[in-house]
């Protein structure tokens, strides 16, 4: 434990402990708030624009060229040779050791909104949504596999270990509602991210600062209701007697601070039991926004149901929710038009859903969305898989787009070069994405840091770059 | 936004002897002179001659002077140049720094504490941590406060000079339950509690500990904390996750070594360099078993990702992560932050970081085959193995019986396994499909628990005979970047500590061996290594009083937490030394000293925290928390529920049905109930699936070495252990166990549920209001409520 809290914690317990109750009422509630509890709201480095972030994940990695990225070239050059010879650094020369040919997008593109944004027939209804979105087209990474791409997308590196984005941010600006956990995660339990909870841990940040997963049937939070048969009168006598029992303790005890944070910690889970199923009651939405974000079909009800979870949290004051697809889901080496046909359906109308909603409810302004995959995808594949052709990983160009909190609405940034395959112009790297979010929310990617293992660390180790063409 | 009120509270605290470096310049000062000026005012060719990479530096300042007065920003030279009030203005031939980051600087530099301490503390730090540990004189005390030993006259001797007093002797009971849980992790048995509360010897209190140290579940203790520190799973990790059938025999290792009490030192070269000692290990008592290639596992234990792309980055990655580890771990020094540039806090240059790689260039992954030995349980190896062969076999047949059945459903011509894989065929029944797939899946469960006792060591070799003298030479890469091969460089060692950069001098470690490692091991394992017994007295000092003497355990660098009491630091690792680097020595020495018997409680507490609200002088015991492991242990043992098996493969718990279905790369087939119950120590450890309550309450975890576990109070933590499975499952039994310990009178069993849980009895209110549970409900609801309760109390998870 830090010793800023000790000390904080000290004062506290020594205040109540010179039998000053008194006294407390003068204190201003942040002190008291923070003497309890780590996740506290705190100030930020500079004015937020956004308050929220909601992270939507596109596990496998989208493909650039046939989403949002159009590539004409490629007609052109369809079923020609790209040669990868010169390629230095490539990803997977295994894979780039076999002739491969260029495949032209399988979708036809169309202009749409005050912007005129390109959007292919993938994305019918995120195309309705253009002018509140910003796409950045020149998103360039380290490392072309899945899990290492993942954490780097995650957490800065390309190696395990390290806190996640949501992790940073709560560290940063602790969250809004107490009753809620600050850093949510909605993965697709059909399947799970690689490595699982490392992907939003909290590495050597304190364990207050980890993802909650939460489960979008049944309970939504592990160990909510008891495992056993207990009546509610069982619950309350159960918290009365401990709480008797552990105020009798504290006599005495004060050298202990902590004992009254674990007291306090009790009262947050009992009035968790009680809020948080009231906070996610999908059943209190009404129709036409159940319809919204796809309740209603098989196809989008995975997807659509956690983006609605989302917009509920963001509104209850939960600071960053992140969604995952399916581990791989969008990993088209082959058959890329039924894959990621596939990929579209599901995640398509939620998304369209989500930002209008957020938008007739006032809280896209204050809620900044993300949406990435952990790579973009090559103009071109392997030739002897022409017949079912699909797309391999690309970590040389990707298309990410934000939403509302601040970003710039109706804007591209950056280009490709004429295949879509490298970034050419204003090019960008994942923690510059990194930086474009905590800029968003308050915080300077230099100055959020944690002293762990002989240094300070940061999200983005020596510093990132903001987007400031995405930056309203 | 800190409170107005805290301000006298921190700067009190300068008063303290032990002044770390000072936290607003590593917080805040710090990060702004890397990013705006280190660029130029650093390493050898510093401009103007003043650095700005720590804060000793700026207090000797360049040509100009004295860069800083910590406290006083205004006579601070750094800010006159930065606002342009000196010539030229800093950063020069920039941008001027925005004015937020000027005020920023300004008011850190305001709240620094006055200059003296700091500086030489800096200086002095250096040249201790550097240079090997010579004992020092046993302070002689003024007042009569009695010493048990001499840890108690070098921690006495600080008190007095601050003029306190230490705390009373902890309660017999509080003792009684410090040290159990402390030695072995559980709490003890009624029978042993009163052992020793009715013991009349003078030392009933030595000979308690002594039998807690001869008891084989201090090792199952002990070793937990050396596995957090080598970052122990039992899987690679990263996307497929592999399991890593039997590094549980590395685990197993480590819990023999703190059993029989191997020196150290022998430790230590094991597992660096256990395939290629001369010298044979002596273990006291036992019979000598060379378990050296089992101990290897220690290099094997990061995280691997096996469908990497780039074998040659695999490699160098793995180089990397086993470089960074074995200089924390062992000497306590930050040595991987010299991976891409110098160091920027300690004398360690970024050469040096590659000199102690090269040690390690002869060394390839190997799982090497291995006999069990008798103290892994050979004969039972044997039978699980035949056993699991015979069920295997069996199961096969009853997967092709299934087949054949099956088959001969279907019509000629309909192929089995197309009609198996297509989900909708209708050829199938709901039926059909899970006979077929139990008996798959007992198969497949089967051939994954033979894997786990096959005699084979996850381990390392040397590179493949008699290719040894070809070993790759060893590059220093500028940035880290496998492509930037800079200068090539031999085996070395730190140049700071050995006084000169030179190839180290490798000796023969036997046919096919490069004898590098062992180099290496000697080096480290060497009482002439001034950091080595120190680190690791601290570490055992930090377990048992809850904080190290340093608190940052492996950091004793620049940047590292300054020694509370440096003196005793330095007498215990020359004792370590001399008690042949026995670990239970140092125990004993700790754990029979009156600092450790003290209470967390003190009549003049409050006086004494203004000055020391840390409790850096020992003026009473720490509190603790016990770990999630000890949590989840101490729970099971209470309500009778403990499987108390020792050693072998890992047991695997039980997980949610929707989780366990999400992991793709793995089966994860929970063990039989008996033996989920055994020491969390045994659950298989699974880096992309730890258990629930030991993530919720701060493990390790398990991709990095971790000296320290944080220890946070959230909660989550409360809902897990209010709700669990395992608080609802533990509470029934816990129940019925105290209603056949006391019988039918609700009093006697409120009194038995204490004793079991507290080791006392109620108090009058307790009982009173314990009663009241019984209102309407049968007596093992109430106890089972009871329970419940008594898991989930301060009193239960805190050590006082």
């Amino acid at each position: 434990m830090n010793p800023e809290w000790n000390r904080r914690h000290f004062l506290y317990r020594s205040l109540v402990g010179a039998g000053g109750l008194a006294l407390m009422d003068f204190l201003n509630t942040d002190l008291m708030a923070a003497s309890t509890s780590p996740l506290a709201p705190k100030p930020p480095h500079h004015p937020a624009r956004a308050k929220s972030c909601i992270f939507l994940t596109m596990l496998g990695g989208v493909a650039q060229m046939d989403t949002f990225d159009p590539k004409p070239a490629l007609e052109k050059f369809d079923n020609t040779v790209l040669d990868w010879s010169n390629e230095k650094r490539t990803d997977q020369p295994d894979l780039y050791a076999k002739p491969r040919l260029i495949l032209k997008s399988p979708w036809k593109f169309s202009k749409y909104g005050k912007s005129g944004m390109d959007v292919s027939e993938l994305f019918p209804h995120l195309a309705t949504c253009v002018d509140d979105m910003t796409f950045v087209k020149t998103i360039t990474g380290e490392n072309g596999n899945h899990p290492a791409a993942t954490f780097l997308m995650n957490t800065g590196l390309v190696l395990p270990g390290r806190p996640s984005v949501g992790a940073w941010v709560g560290y940063g600006l602790g969250t809004e509602n107490q009753n809620l956990p600050g850093f949510v995660v909605l993965p697709d339990y059909r399947a799970l991210p690689f490595s699982g909870s490392q992907q939003w841990g909290a590495g050597f940040l304190p364990a207050s600062y980890q993802g909650t997963m939460m489960q979008w049937k049944g309970d939504p939070i592990n160990d909510l209701r008891p495992a056993g048969q207990l009546s509610p009168k069982d619950m309350q006598d159960q918290m009365a007697l401990l709480r008797e029992y552990n105020h009798a303790y504290l006599d005495g005890n004060f050298t202990n601070p902590d004992l009254q944070g674990r007291i306090d910690s009790y009262e947050l889970a009992f009035r968790m039991q009680a809020e948080v199923p009231g906070v996610l009651n999908l059943a209190k939405e009404n129709e036409a926004t159940r319809k919204m974000y796809g309740l209603d079909s098989d196809t989008t009800r995975s997807f659509g149901t956690r983006c609605l979870m989302a917009r509920q949290l963001v509104e209850k004051g939960t600071r960053f929710v992140q969604l995952y697809t399916p581990s791989q889901s969008w990993d088209s080496h082959t058959d890329i038009v039924k894959g990621h046909a596939k990929n579209a359906q599901e995640v398509d109308l939620p998304i369209a859903g989500l930002i209008q909603d957020l938008k007739q409810r006032n809280l896209l302004d204050s809620t900044l969305i993300v949406w990435m995959g952990e790579f973009g995808r090559t103009p071109d594949h392997p030739a002897d898989l022409r017949d079912k052709a699909g797309r391999d990983h690309n970590t040389k160009a990707m298309t990410m787009f934000f939403a509302g909190g601040g970003s710039k609405p109706g804007v591209t940034v950056g280009a490709t070069d004429e295949l879509g395959w490298r970034a050419v112009d204003k090019v960008y790297r994942m923690r510059d994405v990194h930086a474009t979010i905590l800029h968003l929310m308050g915080l300077n990617d230099m100055r959020l840091m944690h002293y762990h293992a002989g240094r300070n660390m940061r999200l983005t180790d020596t510093g990132g770059v903001v987007i400031r063409e995405a930056v309203a | 936004m800190r409170p107005i009120i805290l301000v006298p509270v921190i700067v009190a605290l300068g008063v303290a002897s032990a002044a770390p470096e000072d936290p607003a310049f590593r917080d805040k000062i710090q990060p702004i002179l890397q990013n705006n000026c280190a660029g130029c005012h650093s390493g050898p060719k510093a401009q103007a001659g003043l650095s700005v990479t720590n804060l000793a530096e700026l207090l000797k300042g360049g040509k100009r002077g004295p860069a800083i007065s910590p406290g006083q920003a205004g006579r601070s030279l750094i800010m006159q140049f930065v606002r342009g009030e000196k010539n030229p203005r800093m950063p020069i031939g920039g941008k001027a720094l925005p004015e937020s980051l000027i005020a920023e600087l300004e008011a850190a530099i305001d709240s620094m504490k006055a200059v003296g301490e700091t500086t030489v503390a800096g200086k002095d730090h250096a040249s201790w941590v550097f240079s090997p540990p010579v004992a020092p004189k046993v302070p002689a005390l003024r007042g009569a406060s009695s010493i048990a030993n001499p840890i108690d006259a070098f921690v006495l001797s600080k008190l007095e000079q601050q003029g306190f007093a230490p705390a009373p002797p902890a309660s017999r009971r509080v003792l009684l339950r410090r040290v159990y849980f402390d030695l072995i992790g559980l709490p003890p048995t009624e029978a042993e509690a009163r052992a020793f509360l009715e013991d009349p010897a003078a030392n009933a209190y030595e000979k308690l500990v002594d039998r807690l140290l001869a008891d084989h579940r201090y090792g199952e203790r002990w070793a937990r904390h050396w596995l957090d520190l080598v970052r122990f799973a039992e899987s690679d990790g990263f996307a497929i996750d592999g399991e890593r059938p039997t590094a549980w025999r590395y685990r197993d290792y480590v819990i023999r070594a703190f059993n029989n009490d191997k020196p150290y030192d022998v430790f230590v070269q094991e597992q660096l360099a256990g395939d290629e000692m001369q010298r044979k290990p002596a273990v006291r008592g036992g019979q000598i078993e060379n378990e050296g290639i089992l101990a290897l596992g220690f290099l094997r234990m990061g995280p691997w990702e096996r469908d990497a792309n780039f074998d040659a980055q695999l490699r160098l990655d793995w180089l990397n992560e086993m470089t960074g580890t074995t200089t924390q771990a062992f000497l306590g020094l930050t040595v991987g932050c010299a991976r891409c540039h110098d160091h920027k806090y300690d004398p360690i240059p970024q050469k040096d970081f590659y000199r102690m790689q090269a040690f390690f260039a002869s060394t390839r992954i190997d799982e090497r085959p291995m006999p069990f030995l008798e103290s892994e349980g050979r004969l039972e190896m044997r039978q699980q193995v035949r056993r699991l062969e015979d069920e295997l076999e069996v199961a096969q047949e009853q997967v092709k019986s299934v087949e054949r059945q099956l088959q001969a459903k279907l019509k000629e011509g309909n192929s089995l396994q197309k009609a198996l894989a297509d989900k909708d065929s209708p050829l199938l029944t709901v039926g059909d499909r899970k006979r077929h797939k139990d008996a798959t899946e007992q198969v497949q469960r089967l051939t994954l628990d033979l894997a786990r006792y096959q005699p084979i060591a996850y381990s390392v070799n040397e590179v493949a005979p008699p290719a040894v003298m070809d070993i790759e030479p060893t590059f220093v890469l500028a940035g880290g970047e496998r492509s930037a091969k800079g200068a090539s460089v031999e085996p070395g060692f730190l140049e700071r500590i050995v006084g000169k950069s030179e190839a180290a001098k490798i000796g023969y470690a036997g046919r096919y061996r490069s004898g590098r490692r062992q180099a290496l091991a000697e080096w480290i394992a060497s009482p002439a290594n001034p950091l080595t017994a120190r680190v690791m007295v601290n570490r055992i000092w930090q377990h048992h009083f809850g904080e190290g003497l340093v608190r940052t355990p492996s950091d004793f660098g620049m940047n590292g937490d300054r020694p509370s009491h440096p003196e005793l630091l330095d007498w215990l690792a020359t004792q370590f030394v001399e008690k042949k680097w026995s670990v239970k020595a140092m125990h004993r020495l700790m754990l029979t000293s009156n600092t450790y018997r003290q209470s967390t409680r003190h009549p003049e507490a409050k006086q004494i925290a203004e000055s020391d609200p840390e409790n850096r002088l020992l003026s009473r015991m720490n509190w603790i928390r016990v770990e999630s492991e000890v949590l989840r242990d101490s729970i099971l043992a209470i309500s009778g529920g403990l499987n108390r098996q020792a050693g072998g493969p890992g047991m695997f718990f039980r997980v949610k049905d929707e989780v366990a279905q999400g992991f793709q790369m793995f089966k994860w087939y929970p063990s039989d109930e008996k033996a989920q119950l055994r020491r969390s120590i045994y659950a298989f450890q699974r880096r992309s699936l730890p258990m629930p309550l030991m993530e919720v309450f701060d493990a390790a975890n398990m991709s990095e070495s971790c000296s320290r576990r944080s220890v946070t109070t959230v909660a989550p933590q409360a809902l897990t252990l209010l709700n669990g499975e395992l608080t609802a499952v533990e509470a029934q039994r816990f129940a019925a166990r105290v209603i056949e310990l006391a019988g039918a009178d609700p009093v006697q069993q409120i009194n038995k549920a204490f004793a079991l849980a507290l080791l006392r009895p109620p108090t009058g209110a307790e009982l009173e209001r314990a009663r009241t549970l019984y209102e309407g409900r049968r007596p093992e609801e109430a106890l089972a409520r009871l329970g419940t309760v008594l898991f989930n109390l301060n009193e239960f998870v805190y050590l006082e």
